[in-house]
């Protein structure tokens, strides 16, 4: 048997060990960013839906933006994972270290741009929906008493709430598509990455 | 065989991954897949069970009406600790022992140690997947059911609204038992040696 030294080989046994971490980080990460950003801006929503409850449907979004990180991070998790091969039924390997080191890039890119996406999303949701309300109800908050909810006619009307909340929150709005895009800016890069591919096969 | 699958250059077996990842036993990263993906999703189900239970139980002093109803969070964290027991039956089903060996204190040069390396990678790597994913879903959740109680003590209206953003939270522990049975299906220990084929 000839000599190898150690380090040379392109398909050892333990390489799926990094490829498999790949998978593991990037559904791991991501799905704790968009916990992050759900829980952050549900409590916002929460704290809104107190004195303005007609505004809770339309300030949903936030989560469901926050929802999508995971979704992105399911994606390539599943991609990375069906492209890792078993070895064959005689003991050769099939799956690369260039596959394994491509695939852990891959998971930790969609996984941490995920994880930080996630985070401002909930962090923007959570003010933005709170600004919402407090501005629809004209400055009311929860605990006021019902003489002081009455006001004393001389500030804004509703219509100006309304019109006012609604500039509030076409400006959240396009501060959650920009950290939206920082997630998908992963999720390329991963998908890019995850198409790198050398397989070692029999020749014979 | 491949070549370094064969003694260590130094005396603790760290001179490089393959000499790291060969010196330690399949079984041992499969069986801490299993444990790591049952502990973690109990202890994201736990930790969602006291964050909605505690505000379900201080907001219920002042308005008692909410205890039945909002319940279904504690349900809704429950649910991330049965997504860990199923992996963990998945994966405890899949960890074999040896079946015939012609000598029983040590496995054979043809045995199928890529096989071998590779169940025991994806298994470990299959409950970490679910079980961090886990303690994530668990903790969304219980921080969702812990408002959505006090808002719906404050205004009964609002309970099925604010419903929507635990059911958000909850689809992340299905995300990690997904990507963790897809990683897991093809691991198969081996439990003889290789066949000429």
């Amino acid at each position: 048997m000839t000599e190898v030294v150690a380090g040379y080989d392109t398909c050892p046994p333990w390489a799926p060990f990094f490829g498999y971490l790949g998978a593991a980080s990037c559904v791991i990460l991501s799905n704790w960013g968009s916990a992050w950003g759900t829980w952050k801006a549900g409590i916002g929503v929460c704290n809104m839906g107190v004195v303005y409850p007609k505004g809770i449907m339309k300030n949903i979004v936030p989560i469901v933006m926050a929802g999508v990180l995971g979704i992105y991070g399911l994606i390539v998790a599943v991609i990375i994972a069906q492209n890792i091969n078993a070895p064959n039924n005689d003991g050769t390997t099939q799956y690369s270290m260039y596959n394994g080191y491509a695939h852990l890039a891959a998971g930790l890119c969609c996984g941490i741009s995920c994880l930080v996406a996630g985070g401002t999303i909930g962090m923007i949701g959570d003010v933005a929906v709170r600004g919402f309300g407090l501005k629809s109800s004209g400055g009311k908050r929860a605990w006021y008493t019902a003489a002081e909810m009455e006001g004393d006619g001389t500030g804004p009307t509703d219509a100006m709430n309304a019109d006012g909340a609604n500039k509030l929150y076409v400006g959240s709005l396009i501060m959650l598509i920009f950290s939206e895009a920082l997630a998908l800016y992963g999720l390329i890069v991963a998908l890019i990455l995850s198409q790198h591919s050398f397989k070692c096969e029999a020749d014979n | 065989m491949s070549s370094s699958a064969s003694i260590c250059s130094t005396k603790y077996c760290n001179a490089g991954w393959s000499e790291v990842l060969m010196s330690m036993s399949p079984y041992g990263f499969a069986n801490l897949g299993i444990a790591f993906g049952l502990g973690l999703s109990v202890v994201g189900a736990a930790w969602g069970i006291w964050l909605t239970g505690s505000s379900l139980v201080g907001a219920a002093v002042k308005a008692p009406r909410i205890r039945s109803k909002n319940l279904i969070s504690v349900i809704f964290c429950e649910a991330t600790a049965i997504y860990g027991v199923i992996m963990a039956i998945i994966l405890a089903n899949k960890v074999k022992k040896p079946v015939d060996l012609e000598d029983i204190y040590y496995l054979s040069d043809d045995w199928d140690f890529p096989g071998f390396y590779f169940s025991g990678h994806g298994m470990f790597s299959a409950g970490l997947s679910v079980g961090l994913t886990n303690v994530a879903s668990g903790i969304s959740v219980g921080i969702a059911g812990s408002s959505c109680a006090i808002a719906d003590a404050q205004d009964p209206s609002l309970f099925v609204k604010i419903l929507i953003v635990e059911i958000f939270a909850s689809a992340l522990g299905i995300f990690g038992i997904i990507v963790g049975i897809i990683q897991s299906n093809s691991c198969n220990m081996p439990i003889s040696i290789l066949s000429e084929n």
